[in-house]
């Protein structure tokens, strides 16, 4: 339990850190990277709630596929990364007492409905009880309750596919 | 262990999706001249997933798949046959705009056909992860589509804003979800309903109006309109009226299924947030109508206006009698809403290939040069400010009657508002038939008759007997709506 | 472990990415700031599913990874092209049309 614990302020924190580096960092390229430490962070609390399945998918398709995606944005778009370029709007200062509002509401409301409800992984001899995350359990899911959506999924990536090589052709 | 399909039930699906691969393998064998072929292959696609429709509508009864997430019956199928005929006549307008434009057409086809596959899902979805995925597949393509004039600036911003707005009300949207399931324990409408009716947490309503947010953008009401009248103006015409007519009723089908199957013994959830987005809606996207000078713009604010209406029943809505007349009411007006806009976008088309100008002072002495256009044109616009013998009357009737019918003050003042928007509406569309019948037309028009090709009079001609129809004999899709509201 | 770690750390995360779309110039940050907040959905429905041993959250989380890959790739591109006709990623010089 404590070590757990731990774990998840550490990563916690990273996360915020992270998150704060993407939204306010004046280098295109960094900001991606403060990203990365994001996902990565929340892959970890993924493995931490017994969700193992999702923690990898998030490292292969967000960290591998997406973020390489944005690297590949930016160098195309010759974003710029010397700083000398301002990268905010004129909005910062609203959009931060929006944010913290929001953030305050948010968290008071979060605090009023579930208080200290613990989530319960290991039973008493330390065994996992916590079943869901498991690959087999997703996939029973996926593929009686939920496979309209999954086939249709797949016709989605496909017309994005299709749309993104339009779009993005030179001609 | 057999999943137990009902292929009868996902047929409409089966045959979208067959069609879409079949479009995009077939372009690769047309060589240019022949691309218009893919639009015929989709046409032939669309009007064979209606056939299931029809079967299943008199077959009867509602099959029910997986656990209740997908369900089939009369409400759903109203709107699968309503998505399919907008895709339909959406088709027929963009043939030639598409092929004279020597714009990509196959895959033009491929992403429209990909957004219906979306909305027919989205007719029979009843667990948020499937009207999730639906409403993606409804936008994601419609993203591409806004910016399909590669070279035109115009279009790619229409493209650029419609896409960020877009995601980021996914994700609100996607949080509010996130925070229904944790607190009703499920992603099943049927179950949420029951965990509501006896949940009393502000987290609750927060959720509900984060969930609610998302869907208001897809449907441009205000105060989440803002990305319509740039992207409206910005995207090619053919995709701007599928935008106003397809993918905003597949918003209202996602916020109707929600609120009505998920969220209604529940009424703070949904009722006050809907009720101002409705007023907001009626009063702002009349009033700024009033100021257009592009009839694009006018009609994407006309069509904000028409959203607002639309939501009235929603708003009013509570247990007992009222949900019923509001679900007709909010069925019957998208329905004819549909017919009506794409008439008026479909002459807008037609007549923009003569005066390559969106202005309304374009229009100006087309009654002199091309009296059938002005006519038909005419009826729309009237028809959409509600004046009879045209179907719009009745959608405003249907609307009234469900506001009356639930008899709150709250109701009431919204009535009376949309009774007041209706007047100011009259007058925008009004002006735009007093150019055309008033007005002569403008030094050195060309003023000879004009030919317009087949499939765009096709389209025209299906809008115009819709609205005449139902506006003279109701009783056609007040059946529909008995039927939807019943099932 | 309490839920509401999680749930807090999701909001801060959510509110920090709604800071981002609302103040950042470029069209691939505000992208960045949105992933952000489907993170931090993320994140809320994982905690969720283990919390009321519900496998659908875990399904849910799959889903939006999925279709935010797919949003990110169209959404790119778009960015793509918006560059090669204005050279400059600049949202604010995307100026045509008025608001």
């Amino acid at each position: 339990m404590i070590v757990q614990n731990i774990f998840f302020w550490v990563l916690a924190l990273a996360m915020v850190l992270g998150a704060i580096g993407v939204v306010r960092s004046q280098n295109v390229v960094h900001a991606a990277l403060y990203l990365v430490v994001v996902m990565a962070g929340a892959a970890a609390q993924y493995i931490l709630l017994a969700a193992e399945f999702v923690a990898w998918v998030q490292v292969i398709i967000y960290i591998g596929a997406v973020i390489i995606l944005f690297l590949f944005g930016i160098m195309l778009t010759r974003a710029p990364m010397g700083g000398d370029t301002k990268l905010d709007n004129d909005q910062r200062w609203p959009a931060a007492v929006v944010s913290v509002f929001l953030a305050g509401v948010l968290g008071a409301l979060l605090i009023d409905a579930f208080g200290k409800k613990e989530i319960v992984i290991s039973g008493a001899k330390g065994e996992q009880l916590l079943q869901v995350g498991k690959a087999g359990h997703l996939a029973d899911s996926i593929f009686t309750a939920y496979v309209v959506p999954f086939e249709v999924v797949s016709i989605l990536l496909l017309a994005a596919l299709v749309g993104a090589v339009v779009i993005a052709r030179r001609d | 262990m057999n999943p137990g399909w009902d292929f009868h039930a996902i047929a409409p699906v089966i045959i979208i999706t067959a069609t879409i691969v079949a479009v995009l393998i077939a372009d690769f064998f047309f060589e240019y001249r022949g691309r218009f072929r893919t639009q015929q292959i989709a046409s032939l696609g669309v009007l064979a997933a209606m056939i299931p429709i029809i079967t299943l509508a008199v077959d009867g009864g509602t099959r029910e798949m997986f656990n209740g997430g997908f369900v089939v019956d009369p409400y759903s199928l109203v709107f699968q046959g309503f998505f399919l005929a907008a895709a339909y006549i959406s088709m027929l307008l963009s043939v030639d705009y598409i092929g004279d434009g020597d714009y990509y057409q196959g895959e033009f086809y491929v992403l429209l056909l990909t957004s219906v596959l979306g909305m027919l899902v989205m007719s029979s979805a009843r667990d948020l992860i499937s009207i999730f995925v639906a409403l993606e597949t409804i936008s994601i393509p419609t993203f591409v589509l806004a910016g399909w004039r590669k070279h035109d600036p115009k279009s790619n911003e229409a493209a650029i804003k419609y896409y960020l707005i877009g995601v980021m009300s996914s994700a609100v949207m996607l949080y509010g979800m996130s925070l229904v399931f944790g607190l009703t324990g499920s992603t099943l409408l049927s179950e949420i309903a029951d965990k509501v009716r006896t949940l009393d947490s502000p987290l609750l309503i927060v959720a509900g109006f984060l969930t609610i947010a998302g869907f208001a953008f897809k449907v441009s009401a205000v105060p989440f309109h803002f990305w319509a009248p740039d992207t409206y103006e910005g995207a090619p015409t053919p995709v701007t009226a599928f935008l106003s007519v397809a993918s905003k009723v597949g918003g209202f089908v996602a916020l109707l299924s929600v609120v009505w199957f998920g969220f209604s013994p529940n009424s703070a959830m949904f009722q006050p947030v809907l009720w101002g987005l409705a007023a907001a809606s009626l009063i702002l996207g009349n009033l700024v109508a009033l100021r257009q000078t592009n009839i694009v713009r006018m009609l994407a604010y006309s069509s904000i206006a028409q959203g607002g209406f639309i939501l009235v029943p929603f708003a009013v809505a509570s247990d007992g009698g009222a949900w019923t007349s509001s679900i007709q009411s909010v069925v019957i007006y998208t329905l004819i809403y549909g017919a009506m806009n794409l008439g008026a976008f479909a002459i807008v088309i037609a007549l923009a290939r003569r005066t390559r100008s969106a202005e309304i002072t374009s229009f100006a002495g087309l009654g002199q040069y091309a009296p059938g256009m002005a006519i038909v044109m005419s009826m729309f616009l009237f028809s959409l400010a509600g004046v009879p013998p045209f179907a719009g009357w009745f959608a405003k009737f249907t609307m009234f009657r469900a506001a009356l019918d639930a008899n709150t003050p709250a109701a009431t003042v919204l009535a009376a508002l949309a009774a007041v928007s209706s007047v100011i509406a009259f007058f925008y569309y009004a002006r735009v038939a007093r150019e055309m019948w008033f007005h002569q037309p403008p030094e050195g028009a060309d003023v000879h008759p004009i030919r317009t090709p087949v499939a765009l009079n096709a389209a025209v001609v299906i809008c115009a007997a819709i609205v005449i129809a139902v506006g003279v004999y109701p009783q056609l899709f007040a059946r529909l709506g008995d039927l939807a509201a019943g099932g | 472990m309490i839920l509401n770690q999680f749930l807090i750390l999701a909001a801060v995360l959510f509110c920090i990415g709604v800071y981002g779309v609302l103040a950042r110039r470029n069209g691939v940050l505000v992208l960045m700031s949105v992933e952000l907040m489907l993170n931090a959905v993320n994140i809320n429905l994982i905690a969720f599913s283990a919390y009321l041993r519900e496998t659908a959250g875990e399904v849910f989380a799959l889903f939006v990874i999925t279709i935010a890959a797919a949003e990110v790739g169209v959404g790119l591109a778009i960015v793509l092209l918006i560059y090669r006709n204005l050279h400059s990623p600049d949202l604010d010089h995307v100026e045509q049309l008025k608001g």
